[in-house]
């Protein structure tokens, strides 16, 4: 059975009611991905007009059931600011429910290019071993010695403050880790009988690596994969922070913490608690996911 | 034969240094940015642009100027090979001088962070482990999985609205010490070793209470993967042949545990390195949040400056630290297991 089919939809499910972690994770996951498709259309507010309410307070506690009877029954004349409005007037809940279309894509497509490129470049190191592969391997060793966040800032800053620059920047951290993994893999999986087999069938050696050895190797990377989207939305998140992100008025989860930052001193928590609360559950969502799936396929 | 080892790993990483100095060489001149007109403004004339380009020495082809960056042609500008890592293009300080200033400050805080990271971290790995599947280990697990996987800037700033604004037991997050102190003189650069040192006891005890929410909120982030990597090493090196002879051998169970903690740290070892020198670039975050002015704070003015030579320099010096602090641990790692030998 081929990796692949292995981590196919129904594995993903948990396999003992009682693993509520492995649920949670897996919830948090589903939201999150459910945002990033339709959170920029369903907010109360456009996510990236200001209003001239600045500074709005979120209800209290108590005052909620009220406000959310009112608001069903369409007796308000505008409807209420959830989670406050920043200094500049934006609504905060409505950033917060539209950022991860920011986030998490830029987590989903540096993590999926580095994939790409770092299982491939990692198949053919672990499968041809040569001068041109070893010397690969330590041009990686030297990208991986790069200080991960230093060096995404210094891209990101001097490509230019773009959600592409973003990807590539986080793309050029992660392949490495993906070379390496990818690379292990394969070189204990194509001494093993199967590989042996395929070539007494006659099949060429691009087509037993590509064929046989490829799928056979994946899992690790894949594994990785689901923790290293969540340290990206945290990179993300980070660069944003110290002005090397994305720019305003994406919403974005670091860059709400950041312009939240200067009124927290002051007492008004709100612009910056609620998305940091929205990225430390998503990471950790991910982090939990990804442990699941290393248990489960590391005992095998 | 320990001798060999370590000259070989200095040698190894030397030369994964010369590689990183060159790729990050290229590296920033390849990316679409342009330091002379961030330098002089965009509307400054062709000729003043000139004058500026001509300054800083980016006229040159790039292999000349790699050249006396390297430190080849010492009779234009002393380079690397002469330990200098040429000047500021926006300071005009020797950028040696200014890491020397912003880097102690860093390490002190990443170091602290480490200790105290470290003492809570480690009991509570090895409380996971002595019991496992208990509900305490299920609560420390899911603990552990938490802080490892959180945005150490917002914990920061939600400290700071805790702590300083709430309940007014921390200092404003301003710095190193309040602006009415005036600094002891500068020995090490570590505030509170510099403040020993002088004598100025007081000074010691605030530069502590200025670095305690900053060392709180990165030793709660590092103490997730320091505790998971405890309880694993601690639950593996339980089920070993040793631990289960001692037992067999009727030795006290406080006594064994002690002997699989110094096998379970062992390999341990390896990762906090890493871990350290994640930090020394993760702690940019951590500065900012609380303007403790380290070499990530640095970092952040050099990058949005372009400011070439001070970049290089912190990824080349941090580089430098991380490899440093690998081989130090390797070997701290084979002092510790008798099974290690070079």
């Amino acid at each position: 059975m081929s990796s692949l089919h292995a981590l196919s939809q129904s594995d993903l499910l948990p396999r003992r009611r009682r693993d509520w972690l492995f649920g949670l994770g897996l919830t948090i996951v589903v939201i999150v991905v459910a945002l990033a498709i339709v959170g920029p259309y369903v907010g109360p507010y456009d996510p990236t007009l200001t209003t001239p309410n600045v500074s709005v307070p979120p209800p209290s506690l108590s005052e909620i059931p009220g406000l959310f009877g009112a608001w069903i029954s369409g007796s308000l004349e505008v409807p209420p600011n959830w989670m406050g409005t920043d200094a500049s007037g934006f609504d905060v809940f409505s950033r917060v429910i539209a950022a991860p279309r920011t986030d998490l894509v830029i987590a989903l497509v540096a993590n999926g290019l580095s994939l790409l490129l770092g299982v491939f470049l990692g198949l053919i190191a672990g499968y041809y071993r040569n001068a041109a592969t070893e010397l690969m391997m330590r041009v990686s060793d030297v990208m991986q010695s790069f200080p991960v966040f230093i060096s995404a800032m210094v891209l990101v800053a001097l490509a230019g403050r773009s959600t592409s620059n973003i990807v590539i920047a986080l793309a050029f951290v992660y392949t490495p880790i993906y070379v390496r993994l990818t690379r292990a893999e394969v070189m204990s999986q194509k001494v093993r009988g199967f590989v042996e087999a395929a070539r007494a069938l006659g099949n060429t050696e691009l087509s037993i690596a590509i064929r046989h050895v490829l799928p056979n190797s994946l899992t690790p990377a894949l594994i990785q994969a689901s923790v290293t989207i969540g340290f990206a939305i945290l990179l993300t998140a980070g660069l944003s922070f110290v002005g090397a992100g994305v720019r305003p008025p994406t919403p974005e989860w670091g860059l709400m913490i950041s312009t939240g930052a200067n009124q927290i001193i002051l007492g008004e928590w709100w612009p910056s608690v609620f998305p940091g609360i929205a990225i430390s559950l998503t990471v950790f969502g991910f982090a939990v996911l990804g442990n699941a799936l290393e248990r489960r396929y590391d005992a095998s | 034969m320990l001798f060999r080892y370590i000259s070989k790993r200095f040698a190894v990483g030397l030369l994964q240094l010369i590689g990183l100095t060159i790729a990050v060489f290229f590296l920033i001149r390849l990316l679409p940015a342009d330091p002379v007109s961030r330098l002089v403004g965009m509307n400054a004339s062709p000729e003043a642009y000139a004058q500026a380009a001509k300054q800083l020495g980016v006229d040159r082809p790039l292999l000349a100027q790699l050249a006396t960056y390297l430190g080849f042609q010492p009779e234009i500008s002393p380079g690397l090979l002469q330990g200098s890592f040429g000047v500021s293009w926006v300071t005009g300080t020797p950028v040696t001088a200014e890491i020397a200033a912003y880097l102690p400050v860093t390490i002190e805080l990443v170091t602290l962070s480490f200790l105290l990271a470290l003492a809570v971290a480690v009991p509570v790995g090895m409380f996971g482990a002595l019991n496992p599947g208990g509900k305490a280990d299920k609560g420390v697990f899911v603990y552990s999985l938490f802080a490892g996987s959180q945005p150490e800037f917002w914990w920061g700033l939600l400290f700071v609205y805790l702590f300083f604004f709430t309940l007014g037991i921390a200092p404003a997050p301003l710095g190193r010490l309040s602006p009415m102190t005036t600094a002891p003189d500068v020995v090490t650069g570590f505030m509170t070793v510099d403040a020993l040192i002088a004598g100025q006891f007081d000074v010691f005890v605030e530069a502590l209470h200025h670095l305690m929410l900053p060392v709180f909120t990165m030793a709660f982030i590092l103490s997730g993967p320091i505790i998971k990597m405890v309880r694993q090493n601690m639950a593996r090196a339980l089920q070993s042949d040793f631990v289960l002879y001692a037992n067999c051998a009727g030795l006290p169970k406080a006594r064994v545990a002690r002997y699989a903690l110094r096998a379970a740290m062992a390999p341990s070892m390896t990762l906090i390195g890493i871990l350290y020198g994640f930090m020394l670039s993760g702690a940019v975050l951590t500065e900012s949040v609380f303007s403790l002015g380290g070499i990530g704070q640095y970092a952040i003015s050099a990058v949005l400056n372009y400011d070439y030579p001070a970049i290089q320099a912190v990824v080349l010096v941090i580089t430098a630290i991380s490899l440093v602090v690998y081989l130090a641990l390797d070997l701290i790692h084979a002092a510790i297991d008798p099974r290690i030998a070079y």
